[in-house]
């Protein structure tokens, strides 16, 4: 080990470094407002949507591998946006990534990329097991 | 079972979950700093972006900004029983730390504030349903039949990322509330 990785002064470098590989300050800025973080990765590849994986091993086990979602949702990015194939690799069950894997062909994977739609018109809302707790005021209309 | 009850509920925001979002950009709005010329269209920040009138703008804005302090600033009432508290607990400890989203447990009412709006998030099959107690004699079957329940997480207990994925689904919920734009309209 150098004098210089002993007093930890290469994480100067690494700092710069990361600030390049994000595009610029600017760029970087962004992306610490939108991500809380500027991490130093490999891109490993990219789904059809557009959400991108990156791949540190120098990284603890758990941060190791990371996903960057798609620019076009912005701020409101989920977990649910993963895409199926990534999802093993993402969370380790896998270390092959899919583009050199086969292609997941399982037939009860009926619409495997749709996104989590809690909170929006088509959320599922069960029907009510209980009494209604308000009784519905139903007007007299007059008679004509 | 685990019941969390949280600060801030307006009945409103009940009325109105499904809120618009629109890739429409309103003229004037300049918030984000991305560039107009960048090939991709980006999900605007706010969900509001159709509004009619200069008023409605202006208080579009104010509910961001309200909403974005809410959000940011959940501190539930933590009420949690057996093996969902303590997943409960491993959520807002180091490995998950949701105090990186503002979210503080406290244990009394008047530190969490109370009054509205609030928000209620039910944890665990007990909670939702019953659960494995869903036959006996002394058990109310889902807490949804005393106080009405913003996100069930469902699960055994469910693990911690399953409430914290709860907790940033209800972040999602604060963040389309329309608070001003509702009594505006009244």
């Amino acid at each position: 080990m150098s004098i210089i990785k002993y007093f930890g002064l290469d994480k100067i470098g690494l700092f710069f470094r990361i600030i390049k590989q994000h595009g610029g300050i600017r760029a970087s800025l962004y992306k610490l407002y939108r991500m809380d973080e500027l991490m130093d990765g490999t891109l490993v590849g990219t789904d059809n949507f557009g959400n991108k994986y990156f791949e540190n091993k120098n990284n603890m086990f758990g941060r190791d591998r990371w996903v960057e979602y798609s620019p076009h949702v912005g701020m409101d990015y989920d977990g649910s946006q993963v895409s199926v194939e990534w999802y093993g690799w993402l969370h380790h069950k896998t270390d092959i990534p899919p583009p050199e894997a086969k292609k997941l062909g399982y037939s009860w994977l009926a619409d495997p990329n749709q996104p989590n739609p809690t909170g929006t018109t088509d959320a599922y809302i069960p029907y009510s097991t209980t009494r209604p707790k308000v009784e519905p005021w139903i007007p007299k209309s007059k008679s004509q | 079972m685990s019941l969390t009850v949280l600060k801030n509920l307006s009945p409103v925001t009940r009325a109105i979950n499904g809120a618009l979002f629109s890739a429409m950009r309103h003229q004037s709005s300049t918030t984000d700093g991305k560039s107009a010329s960048t090939p991709t269209e980006y999900k605007p920040y706010s969900p509001f972006q159709i509004t009619s009138s200069d008023a409605e703008y202006v208080l579009a804005r104010v509910d961001d900004l309200i909403n974005w302090g809410r959000k940011g600033s959940l501190w539930p009432l933590t009420f949690g029983l057996a093996c969902c508290a303590v997943e409960m607990m491993h959520c807002a400890a180091a490995r998950y730390d949701l105090d990186r989203f503002g979210i503080i447990f406290r244990a009394s009412p008047r530190q969490a504030d109370m009054p509205d709006p609030r928000w209620v998030i039910s944890m665990g099959s007990c909670a939702n349903g019953g659960g494995y107690y869903h036959y006996s004699y002394s058990v109310v079957r889902g807490c949804d039949r005393i106080v009405p329940v913003d996100i069930y997480v469902p699960g055994c207990p469910p693990t911690a990322e399953a409430l914290l994925y709860a907790l940033l689904q209800l972040q999602r919920k604060v963040k389309n509330m329309k608070t001003l734009q509702m009594w505006y309209r009244k």
